[in-house]
């Protein structure tokens, strides 16, 4: 975690210095950043002026432990001015600074590895040592970075790939699109004429107590639908919070309010109480009362089957098209009791021989008619004009999936190269809806990347979701190395007596695609970290490369 | 920490709009407890009868036994109650003035718990060999003080004790009749005519015919048996044995002490016309889920220690008594004082502390019970908390941060989950799987860590610290006496280890260690010397007993039952755990053990705060209040949670609360599981940089705070001072608990605990001795001049802006380089501040050692007295003198700080621009800068002059002279 903490060496810190009072030895330059070299020079009368030009002191003033400036800069070297800074130069290793905090306070700052910081014999010079660590890390890193970076220019040839896929199918979408557009409107064209013939025949039997009937049911039930939804959430919602509070309550059993909930609950659930003795000892707390809880799913099982039916039968009666069931309804009511074979002949002949029939059938028909053998043409355009209607309904559904296909296509496309979204490149996109695992024991925490996180309890029981995709880093600039160190899952399932779960996962470079950790900082705040080989840049881009992202400074590559 | 979810089940349940609620109903009333009902309801029958009332109580002068060679006598004493009850009274007046009256029943059906005091006194008192009891007809008396000013006077009929002073009465035990010690009887069966159940409180209520004490005791028995509260039923086998006793103060208008309950320093009354409160002040250790921030209700700790003060006189009482005890505040005139005190059980055993001065009657007390000795000097630093950091990387990153913005701490603390289900010591691998590696880090850059240890232990097979208990057989035992009492905690299924148990002692202290122990026995191996300890939830905590504590029947080593011992268990607990942090390493070094809960004498064994305090301004006022009413009653190691345990604080109230905590002797930031992380690194700007600001200040005044400790270790005077301590004679300053002093540094500091404040009025005190009327902004040099007869000003306090004031006549010294820690600041030059007075006079003292071992005891410290006086008409002389015991120079310490100068002089408030600043040894010229300004001497308020000397080129522990003419 902290390298550089186990670098320290044996700190002599603690022992008293070595000089006397202020020791007049310490060069005037001696902290000083080499940019500012130039400007600590003495003036002809020996004296200094502050950096800040606010007053002139005697150059001995300089270094001398002592802060006469209102700006500190008399004290590069001694950290006697608070708020200032040290330059240790590091000779063999990567110059840098450090807060006046640290200088003389007994401690061999590892970023100082000169041992400047502290007055002199206190610190030993492990620049060659620390220069060779931090080139060796650095070659280690890089290594990591080329082979990662191989990774991801395959995960940016996946995009590119990608990019032709999508705009391809733009293209013949496009195609499919205008030729399904003309079908549409030819068909509407004929269901627009067959309709404007038997419109005010069709109002006119709108007007019939069935269907108006048949028209408030519909809305009843759609109503009736979205309240049934609405409590199924609140109860789902409610069996989290009393789930949360049955394992997360304190066995305080002098609060009956909370003991008469938990067990309120677990009667309803059928489930064993949490704390029941013996389940406790020995610290068993995790698992009690499981098995009977997977029973009790069975039975939810079989309740979840019968919803489904019912929420398919439910979908299909609210997608009727009335009209056309209305004039189904005419045409029921108006045949005769027992169908003439004539008019279901149609079902008893291979499908090849349809159109032959039906055009003898229309022949036969008509001649019928004139004859008067048989009734009524109205019924016999009306079914015309409701098959056509289903032709046209499907023909707009197709060309609506169809140009859906093709959002789809554009969106992605959009989103491809989207800094936002995949990157620059793209190289996030081979990872979409990718699914990351890591299992901590009592848990497993998935992540699929770009859409959703969750917590799934490896001993049975509820599956969290801890967030749905939310952002890159917000903290960060888009499209900087930075911006893809941080990805934030928001919006989960809410605590019983906290938040909504989040997620903050925390990417660096790496081989694999992997959760390394997982901790709960917060309560229902979860910081996840982990690897990618699509930040891995290659070696000469990026600010400083590995690492979350271009937030590191030298030191702490130490 | 507490009980994590019943906020959010109160939310949940009741959908209030806060989810922040005291559940009042778990902790008794008087009303709700027997013995309480029956003190006051004696109280009552007393009032209503005022003049024909007379105490059943006297002396037996036939019996009266003095001592021949010390300051003690013996008497029988009965009560016309029950003529063949004998009692037995002892009065000793002690070397230092203080009287003990001591009275317990003799030749009882069973004994009184009489131990109480023998854990409160750090040794037995010195009895007087030079004053001498006179026995005359009507009484016995003593007369002593260096002008014989004090008299204490035993009246046999009835018994009553008076100290006087010059004549004029200080303290009167029994003036009002009260005095009733309940003696042992047995059952009787069903004698009764009627037996009413009732009283909404389930109070059992047993009527007697023809009852010829029925005026002093009252006609029923009121549950003498047995009590029921809520769902429990305290069997009370021993039967009724409570005592009452009231102690008056005659000429005292203000009372203090009584720690801990959530209210001011100057208790308000309870009884008598228009009561501040209804119910008595109860001491009852007790673990109140969010408290309220205004109660008479009591808290974690008990200290039956009380002040009484007037203008001419501050006197005590300590009631050495450790089971539950209620306690009614009354004042009959502006000047006088009545209260009255009833316990469950166990003798009379009250301390009489005749001052006449507040420091004397702290001198008094820490003969006493022992001053708080001088802690390690790092623990005086920032302690950052957290229920909890989850991992050991979780702290090294916290540190990572706290570095990285530069902002200093001391302690890094591990709340309950790092142990493994709150098996404390064992390490949860899982997230804390190199404990000793995480400390290293935190120890390398000059740290320490506080780790969490509770007393109740998880009753597993796998926890060799409840089972080596369990073998030993030192774990409290549930009523009928046979096996392990078994209550729930954090742990679930628990035992309590019985610290009254003398066998429990070497086996608790060896756990602690950090090497292999030779008996085999569990030891920390997996912590280091720098891990300090945390005691919480000792009052003792238990999730489903009575008031959520132990139940009063369970019990202890010696067959005592809990109600006897029950507000010293807490002690017991931290004392132990004290001297094993303090004895695991060799030589012994200084412990830091933080405790909850504490009684008389806690004092000696380390920290305490304010318990589960909540994040609103009301909370932040009252932590203040409360801090220095702990102070009085000796525990002056004391805080409050900055930013509150509950819930969420603006960064406005964050700030506001690091200003509080930085004036705190004890200064840690906590917050409860629930809450948001509020570390200062997490703040915004300009939150941020201000509690950084804040911490440097405090970090810059750490010489101030370890004098004052230092002095408190000498003295017993608390580091926090209230106005009545400095200033016993400025009336005006009696009911101030909102601002106070730090030691005897002159820093007068007012935090301020309101939204939106830009300025704050400050009382300046009439001064008594009317030459230090000058006081200077410690950040701005500002004088303000006061008043003889005290005087409020008004300070600038915009938020990064804490009113704190230097009185004129200091000298305080400061270490102004910012650190990462306070061990990296050790050998930093010191910064001297002269605050000069109407006379042009200061002084100021500074000690200094190595903040950890004990080798101070053997000379080994720099003590030193600075003073500035007088040169010539208009100059001053600053000079540095050795303070500490002679013979000492040269000493290891002082040695190793050769090289520690003082790097600076600041001198305000001088009439002119000095002509010349020079050594007077050697008389080398000094640099030095001068700024004109208003001078002390003057009329004038505004900005005082200043003189800035640069680096005398002394160090700090030597003699040195400056002059300046």
């Amino acid at each position: 975690m902290l390298p550089w903490l186990l670098l320290l060496v044996p700190i002599p810190a603690l022992l008293a210095p070595t000089p006397a009072l202020a020791g007049p030895g310490i060069p005037k330059t001696h902290g000083v950043a080499p940019n500012l070299l130039s400007r600590y020079t003495p003036s002809s009368k020996s004296t200094w002026k502050c950096l800040d030009g606010s007053k002139e002191i005697a150059w001995s003033a300089v270094n001398d432990d002592y802060c006469d400036c209102l700006d500190g800069s008399d004290e590069p070297g001694t950290g006697a001015c608070p708020g200032t800074s040290f330059y240790c130069k590091n000779e063999g290793h990567i110059g840098t600074s450090i807060p006046a905090t640290r200088v003389n306070d007994g401690l061999c700052e590892v970023e100082c590895c000169d041992g400047s910081d502290e007055k002199s014999g206190v610190c030993p010079n492990l620049c060659k040592e620390i220069g060779d660590a931090y080139r060796q890390k650095l070659e280690e890193e890089n290594k990591l970075r080329r082979k990662g970076s191989k990774i991801r220019s395959s995960y940016i040839s996946f995009a590119k790939k990608e990019k032709k896929r999508l705009e391809e199918s733009i293209t013949s979408t496009l195609a499919e699109i205008s030729v399904r557009e003309k079908e549409v409107a030819r068909l509407q064209d004929i269901v627009d004429r067959t309709e404007s013939l038997s419109a005010a025949a069709l109002e006119h039997k709108k007007q019939s107590p069935l269907y108006t009937s048949l028209l408030a049911h519909h809305e009843a039930l759609t109503h009736l639908r979205s309240l049934h939804a609405a409590s199924l959430a609140r109860e789902a919602e409610l069996g989290n919070i009393l789930d949360g509070l049955r394992r997360g309550y304190n066995p305080n059993y002098q609060d009956m309010a909370v003991l008469e909930a938990v067990r309120g609950w677990e009667g309803v659930k059928g489930l064993k109480h949490i704390y029941d003795e013996g389940g406790l000892k020995d610290g068993e707390e995790g698992g009690e009362g499981e098995v009977k809880e997977g029973e009790v799913k069975v039975a939810e099982g079989e309740e979840e089957r019968d919803e489904e039916t019912m929420e398919k039968e439910l979908d299909m009666l609210l997608d009727v098209d009335h009209v056309s069931l209305l004039l189904e309804h005419e045409r029921h009511v108006n045949a005769p009791v027992e169908e003439s074979i004539l008019f279901d002949i149609t079902s008893y002949l291979p499908d090849t021989l349809i159109p032959q029939y039906l055009t003898v059938k229309e022949s036969i028909v008509s001649l019928l008619q004139k004859v008067g053998v048989v009734r009524g043409a109205v019924d016999g355009s009306s079914s015309d004009a409701s098959r056509t209607r289903e032709l046209l309904s499907a023909a707009q559904h197709s060309l609506k999936l169809t140009t859906e296909e093709k959002d789809k296509a554009e969106e992605d496309l959009k989103d491809l190269f989207d800094e936002r979204w995949f990157g620059k490149e793209g190289e996030w996109k081979k990872l979409d809806k990718v699914c990351l695992e890591k299992d901590t024991g009592d848990y497993t925490y998935e992540v699929c990347l770009f859409e959703e996180a969750r917590q799934k309890p490896n001993s049975g029981g509820q599956t969290f979701s801890l967030g749905k995709f939310h952002s890159w880093n917000e903290d960060a600039e888009p499209g900087t190395p930075a911006y893809y160190s941080k990805q934030h899952y928001r919006q989960g399932t809410k605590c019983w007596n906290g938040p909504n779960r989040s997620v903050v996962f925390l990417l660096t470079c790496g081989l694999e695609n992997e959760i390394l950790s997982v901790v709960e900082l917060e309560k229902c705040e979860y910081q996840l970290t982990g690897t990618s080989p699509a930040l891995c840049l290659p070696v000469g881009e990026g600010t400083t490369g590995v690492g979350t992202g271009g937030m590191k400074t030298a030191k702490e590559e130490l | 920490m507490r009980l994590s979810s019943l906020s959010g089940v109160l939310l949940l349940l009741t959908c209030l709009p806060s989810a922040l609620a005291l559940k009042a109903g778990d902790f008794k009333t008087c009303a709700q407890s027997g013995f309480c009902r029956r003190g006051r309801a004696l109280a009552e029958r007393a009032n209503a009868n005022a003049g024909a009332w007379t105490s059943p109580y006297s002396v037996d002068p036939s019996t009266l036994v003095i001592a021949p060679h010390e300051a003690q006598f013996t008497a029988g004493v009965k009560s016309s109650l029950y003529p063949d009850i004998k009692f037995g009274l002892d009065v000793r007046v002690h070397k230092d003035g203080v009287v003990r009256v001591r009275m317990d029943e003799v030749g009882g059906l069973r004994k009184r718990y009489d131990e109480a005091a023998s854990w409160a006194l750090i040794q037995q008192p010195e009895i007087s060999s030079e004053i001498r009891w006179t026995a005359g007809k009507k009484d016995v008396r003593a007369v002593y003080g260096r002008k014989k000013e004090f008299e204490v006077v035993i009246t046999f009929e009835p018994l009553r004790v008076t100290l006087l002073r010059n004549g004029k009465e200080q303290v009167v035990l029994n003036g009002q009749g009260l005095l009733h010690m309940e003696h042992f009887r047995t059952k009787e069966e069903t004698p009764a005519t009627a037996q009413v159940e009732g009283g909404e409180e389930g109070e059992q209520v047993v009527i007697k015919a023809e009852n010829p004490r029925a005026w002093f005791e009252g006609e029923s028995e009121d549950a003498y048996w047995d009590e029921t509260f809520l769902s429990w039923t305290d069997s009370k086998p021993k039967g009724p044995e409570s005592l009452s006793l009231d102690i008056n103060f005659p000429n005292h208008g203000h009372v203090y002490g009584i720690p801990q309950r959530a209210t001011h320093l100057d208790l308000p009354t309870t009884t008598g016309e228009n009561p501040t409160f209804t119910d008595p002040y109860r001491l009852y250790n007790a673990d109140v889920f969010e408290y309220l921030a205004s109660s008479p209700m009591s808290l974690y700790g008990s200290i039956p220690l009380m002040h009484a003060h007037s203008p001419d006189s501050t006197v005590a009482i300590f009631n050495a008594i450790a089971s539950e005890t209620w306690i009614d505040v009354s004042h009959p005139t502006r000047s006088s004082t009545n209260t009255q005190w009833v316990s469950e059980s166990g003798i009379l055993d009250v301390f009489i502390l005749p001052g006449p001065t507040p420091s004397d009657v702290f001198a008094q007390y820490a003969t006493l019970t022992g001053a708080a000795p001088l802690p390690a000097h790092w623990a005086l630093g920032y302690h950052q908390c957290r229920w909890n950091y989850v991992s050991t990387d979780d702290v090294r990153s916290v540190q990572k941060r706290f570095d990285e913005e530069d902002i200093p701490v001391d302690v890094f603390w591990l709340d309950i989950e790092y142990a493994e289900e709150h098996k404390y010591f064992i390490w949860d691998r899982k997230n804390f799987p190199d404990p000793v590696d995480m400390m290293k880090d935190v120890e390398a850059v000059g740290r320490k860590m506080v780790v969490i240890v509770d007393p109740h232990l998880k009753r597993s097979s796998n926890y060799p610290v409840y089972q080596e208990a369990s073998e030993l057989n030192v774990l409290v035992k549930p009523k009928n006496g046979e096996g392990e009492y078994e209550g729930w905690c954090w742990s679930g299924s628990s035992s309590w280890v019985d610290f009254f148990n003398p066998n429990s002692w070497d086996w608790w202290k060896g756990l602690f260690k950090t090497t292999v122990r030779d008996d085999g026995k569990f030891s920390w191996l997996d912590s280091t010397e720098n891990v300090h300890v945390w005691n919480d939830m000792n009052e003792p905590s238990i999730f489903n007993g009575p008031e959520i504590t132990m139940p009063k029947d369970s019990i202890h080593y010696g067959g005592w039952e809990h109600r006897d011992v029950h507000n010293i268990n807490g002690m017991l607990f931290h004392n132990l755990t004290s001297q094993a942090v303090s004895t695991r390493s060799d030589p012994p070094k200084r412990p830091f053990v933080l405790t909850r809960s504490f009684y008389a004498g806690s004092q000696r064994f380390g920290a305490m705060w304010t318990g589960d305090n909540l994040g609103t301004w009301d909370h932040m006022a009252v932590g203040i209040y409360m801090v220095l009413a702990n102070g009085v009653a000796g525990m002056t190691f004391a805080g409050s949670d900055v930013g509150g345990f509950f819930g969420n604080p603006e960064p406005e109230m964050l700030v506001r609360w690091y200003q509080v905590g930085a004036f705190n002797p004890f200064f840690r930031a906590h917050a409860h599981l629930d809450t948001k992380r509020r570390e200062p690194f997490l703040l915004d700007e300009p939150y941020k940089s201000i509690v950084r600001d804040i911490l440097r200040l405090r970090y810059s005044m750490l010489p101030v705070w370890y004098t004052a400790f230092h002095e408190g270790s000498l003295t017993g005077v608390p580091v926090l001072r209230p106005h009545y301590v400095m200033f016993p004679q400025d009336e005006a300053g009696f009911s101030i608990d909102d601002q106070y002093f730090v030691g005897s540094s002159g820093l007068l500091v007012k935090p301020v605990v309101q939204k939106g404040v830009t300025e704050t009025s400050v009382y300046l005190p009439e001064d008594q001795v009317g030459i230090a009327l000058v006081y200077y902004n410690y950040f701005t040099n500002y004088i303000y001049t006061g008043s003889a007869k005290g005087k409020n000003v008004t300070v600038p306090s915009a938020l990064h802006q804490t009113p704190l004031l230097i009185r004129g006549g200091s000298i305080v010294s400061t270490r102004e380089r910012p650190r990462r820690s306070s061990p990296l600041m050790k050998y930093d030059p010191f910064t001297l501040r002269v605050a000069l007075d109407k006379s042009g006079n200061a002084k100021g003292d500074l000690y200094l050692d190595d903040g950890e071992t004990y080798d101070y005891q053997q000379g080994n410290y720099i003590w030193r007295e600075f003073v500035a006086g007088k040169n010539g008409k208009k100059g001053v002389k600053i000079s540095s003198k050795d303070l500490g015991i002679a013979g000492r120079a040269g000493n290891e310490f002082e040695m190793s700080m050769e090289s520690v100068r003082v790097e600076k002089i600041v001198v305000v408030g001088l009439g002119g621009k000095p002509t010349s600043v020079k050594l007077e040894a050697g008389g080398k010229e000094l640099e030095w800068t001068y700024e004109p300004g208003v001078a002390a001497d003057g009329k004038k308020e505004g900005e005082g002059s200043v003189l800035v000397i640069k680096d005398p080129g002394v160090g700090v522990g030597i003699d040195w002279v400056v002059v300046v003419s």
